[in-house]
């Protein structure tokens, strides 16, 4: 059937264009966020942590606070860049740690049989186990904190990352071009970097910034919960978490640092399916 | 009623600005049978799945189709799917993918006969088996009972077949129906289709590269490039004598015995060049760069010409290919 | 099929062991002496060498293993060392709590994601499927707690039908208990309808694209005859898989709602134990957590086995 898969290469081709906008839209949130992250490194209105009772609870659009203060007199809109800025480090943290490791040990899995079935078994353990789960556990004893939330979330992402790394580098390896390389005398190792990881490299980058996006959503929830970050760090989570604790559920305070939440993730979900229509060569699948 | 079981008529199938089929004409009269030939990427299967309307989402149609009284290409889905497996039917070349893995496969054949011919489950059974004993498999019963994954390719292309034929078609058509078998399994099976067909007088229209096959076959053949139909008529006529440049070209290339020079003299004879891609496709005739004869006229895109023996060429053949 | 089911078990049990044995190092391991946790920050070297000897924290770690098993599978879970609860008896009161809400979740995320799924995947190329579409990708991008605090919000607060907090036991009035469930189970269903949704949708236009739908048009099915019949039957072979996933999430989700909501469920004796750095309790509680989701990814595995005839009637 290679006259469909001509046709559909070339509409693969045509309509790039059209597909691009969850590329566009993905890319320039994500883009504007990290943006502000960066800057909140340099310059926050205000400090988050000084608290001033005398203004608390000043609604937005009041000068000087543009989203308005806390319950302790805190600048809103200076914690919620902080926040942002906390999220997307400790999300592209875990997703970096574990795409780093998950890749390593996913490549070993698919090369050497012998590594194959332990590193799967002990994957597919990790796997079952809730991540919440984990990050508590590591909470309890550690103490909770941003190393240790970078540390759990990076255990919980790395089996999906191995498998996937796994799956496509076995797809890969069965290729005939490394037959050939391997008749030439190249070494595995030669082989599993210079072949197999540009190869993969593509969907790699996909599920990085899936799990970038779990990543500030897991954040968030442990933040939320208490045992993510804590004072004087700010996260965006931790805020929902003393509004809640503090002044009930009942207030617009709440709304924001939500907001935040999900503009962000919306964005790298975006991001990442962009990019995965950018890289798919098999548009094929969805034309005969 | 009509004498035909099928009629095209100038069928152009295309994806958004990419026309793949461009202007195919033929008419499968009852109980003919006629051979579509071409490479890859000719066009043949699109013209197949338009026909029976499987074609994808996005694939636009234009010209006509007719079958049982009505337009096809015009028909709604529910339309469509009175006809398809009682009145039309068609063999898929895969047989790995091309049955339900999940459902066994006397309920994929009894569904059929159940569905069209409205008949009990007993007696839907009952003809299921006489089906399958037709198709040369041994122990029907076990077969019926069983799931896809249990079976051979060769045994899941017999009850494809048998599935086609369950309802008396008045056409079938069989896409590559032997390509994806073993080479022992692909004369039995073909055999099989050759006389179920003859039994019940069905219209084939059998798409394949493989032109001994058709010769085996068919009585009459149309020859596919670039999507459109290049030539077209009887066999015995074509493959002696033929008119287009890319027929003969064909011929020649078929390996036999007589140009294979065992001590490795000689080389099989090519058709230069390459198919054009879809997108790069002529205006004029599709086959111009390759052809040895091409003039300045070959840049209009011709049509096919003639009675019997019809083709689409300016400058067609006129001596027969064992003299040249 | 047999073969199938041993080696299921087995894995399910194998992976248990090494999750408590997981969990155990982790817990002594990564926290330093536990009873210099347990005591707190101000305590005296001698105060710890006491606790330690008396909670036997100096024998060999194998052996102190070996007996959290014998008594975990004696029913006997350990105790807070401040309050003297048993864990066993904290848990056994919060199970009503949770597992209801979890398992409605799941039930309810279920139920409203396979059919929207469906009907995403049945008009992908219309404005109502990519609607659905658009509205699950929204849906995963919301935390959990930021759509309970929302929800709650508009019907406790503004429309003051179902009580924002707070929970009625059943013994004491069964419609309070569901009354109290149902805000909660909604959430946490809708929070994990999104992602199943969208599973769902990409899992049977994938099934429609086979060519075996294709043939089962051929013989005569209507589309939407072959899309329910065909398709939908064989792409639960990998949404089974997904809900797998999804249990693992259930247990988060859960544990997040049961804050929101101030349900006094487990996530509360976890939180408060782990903030209070009681870690034997902490122990004990993650292992029921973890049998508990093992447990339901079992019973989703052996669903799978039944479902596909190549794993159920083998060659």
């Amino acid at each position: 059937m290679s006259e469909v898969l001509n046709v559909a290469k070339v509409k693969a081709k045509r309509t790039r264009k059209k597909s691009r906008l969850p590329l566009i839209i993905g890319g320039t949130i994500t883009g504007v966020m990290i943006l502000i992250g960066i800057i909140s490194v340099f310059w926050i209105p205000m400090d988050v942590n000084v608290s001033d009772p005398s203004i608390r609870m000043l609604p937005i659009g009041t000068a000087h606070h543009l989203f308005g203060t806390d319950y302790l007199g805190r600048d809103v809109s200076s914690m919620l860049m902080t926040g942002i800025r906390t999220s997307i480090i400790i999300g592209s943290c875990a997703a970096f740690l574990a795409l780093f490791i998950g890749t390593i040990l996913g490549m070993l899995a698919a090369s050497i049989s012998k590594l194959d079935e332990p590193i799967m078994r002990m994957a597919d353990i990790f796997m079952a186990m809730p991540g919440i789960i984990f990050a508590l556990v590591l909470a309890s004893t550690i103490g909770a904190g941003y190393l240790t939330t970078i540390f759990a979330l990076t255990s919980f992402f790395t089996p999906a990352f191995v498998r996937v790394t796994r799956a496509s580098s076995m797809r890969v390896l069965s290729e005939d071009y490394i037959s050939v390389a391997r008749l030439y005398g190249r070494g595995r190792m030669f082989i599993t970097f210079r072949h197999v990881l540009p190869n993969i490299s593509s969907i790699l980058i996909v599920q990085f910034t899936i799990y970038f996006a779990a990543g500030v959503l897991s954040e968030a929830g442990l933040s939320f919960l208490g045992v993510g970050i804590n004072r004087p760090s700010v996260s965006l989570g931790m805020m929902l978490h003393e509004a809640v604790e503090q002044i009930g559920i009942t207030d617009p305070l709440n709304v924001w640092p939500g907001l935040c939440i999900v503009i962000l993730v919306i964005g790298l979900n975006l991001l990442g399916d962009g990019l995965r229509d950018h890289f798919d060569p098999r548009f094929s699948q969805r034309v005969r | 009623m009509e004498n035909f079981a099928l009629k095209v008529e100038n069928l152009v199938v295309a994806l958004d600005d990419l026309t793949a089929v461009r202007g195919v004409s033929f008419t499968i009269r009852k109980g003919e049978r006629w051979g579509l030939v071409g490479e890859s990427g000719a066009g043949k299967s699109l013209t197949a799945l338009a026909i029976m309307g499987l074609l994808q989402e996005g694939w636009k149609t234009s010209g006509a189709v007719w079958h049982d009284g009505i337009n096809l290409l015009q028909a709604s889905d529910k339309t469509l799917s009175s006809r398809r497996g009682r009145t039309m039917s068609m063999v898929f070349q895969d047989p790995t993918t091309a049955l339900n893995p999940v459902a066994k496969v006397g309920k994929q054949i009894t569904w059929i006969l159940r569905h069209h011919m409205h008949v009990s489950k007993s007696e839907a059974y009952a003809q299921s088996l006489v089906l399958l004993n037709k198709m040369n498999l041994p122990r029907p019963e076990s077969i019926m009972d069983s799931y896809p994954h249990q079976l051979s390719g060769g045994q899941r292309q017999r009850i494809m077949i048998a599935m086609a034929l369950a309802c008396y078609p008045e056409l079938i058509i069989a896409d590559e129906p032997t390509t994806a078998l073993d080479v022992t399994v692909q004369k039995q099976v073909l055999r099989l289709l050759d006389a179920a067909v003859t039994e019940r007088n069905c219209g084939l229209l059998l798409i394949t590269h493989d032109l001994p096959v058709i010769a085996a076959m068919c009585e009459n053949v149309a020859v596919m490039y670039g999507g459109r139909i290049v030539e077209a008529g009887a066999i015995a006529e074509v493959f002696t004598n033929p008119r287009h440049p890319y027929t003969r070209g064909l011929l020649a290339s078929q390996p036999t015995l007589d140009n294979i020079d065992l001590d490795g003299g000689t080389r099989l004879p090519s058709i230069r060049g390459a198919v054009p891609p879809l997108y790069a496709m002529p205006e004029g005739c599709a086959f111009a760069d390759r052809c040895d004869f091409a003039t300045s006229k070959c840049k209009e895109l011709p049509e096919l010409d003639g009675h019997t023996h019809r083709v689409a060429c300016w400058n067609p053949l006129t001596s027969s290919v064992k003299g040249a | 099929m047999g073969r199938f089911i041993l080696r299921r078990l087995v894995f399910f049990v194998i992976t248990l062991l090494t999750t408590s044995v997981l969990i155990f190092t982790l817990i002594r391991a990564a926290g330093g002496n536990v009873a210099a946790i347990l005591l707190g920050k101000n305590s005296s070297y001698e105060e710890i060498h006491k606790l330690s000897t008396e909670l036997g924290l100096e024998r060999p770690l194998p052996v102190q293993y070996f007996e959290w098993m014998n008594n975990f599978l004696h029913g006997n879970l350990g105790q807070a060392f401040r309050s003297k609860q048993l864990a066993s008896h904290l848990i056994w009161t919060q199970a009503p709590v949770s597992v209801p809400l979890s398992l409605g979740g799941f039930l309810l995320a279920i139920i409203i994601a396979i059919p929207l799924g469906t009907y995403a995947a049945k008009n992908f190329n219309k404005p109502s499927g990519a609607f659905v579409a658009v509205i699950s990708q929204v849906g995963i991008a919301v935390p959990v707690f930021w759509a309970g605090l929302l929800l709650s919000l508009v019907f406790g607060v503004h429309l003051h039908i179902l009580p924002t907090g707070g929970w009625v036991p059943w013994n004491e009035s069964i419609v309070g208990a569901l009354r109290s469930l149902a805000l909660p189970v909604f959430t946490l269903g809708i929070v994990m309808a999104s992602t199943l949704t969208r599973y769902t949708r990409t899992a049977i236009l994938d099934v429609m694209n086979e060519d075996f739908v294709r043939t089962a048009r051929a013989s005569g099915m209507s589309r939407r005859v072959a899309l329910i019949k065909v398709g939908l039957r064989n792409a639960s072979l990998p949404l089974v898989t997904v809900l797998g996933l999804l249990a693992a999430e259930m247990v988060g989700g859960t544990v997040i709602i049961e804050k929101v909501y101030s349900l006094p469920g487990i996530s509360r004796m976890i939180l408060d134990n782990v903030t209070a750095r009681e870690v034997v309790v902490v122990q004990s509680t993650v292992m029921v957590i973890v049998i508990y989701v093992m447990t339901v990814n079992l019973i989703i595995d052996l669903a799978y086995g039944i479902l596909d005839p190549r794993i159920r009637v083998g060659k």
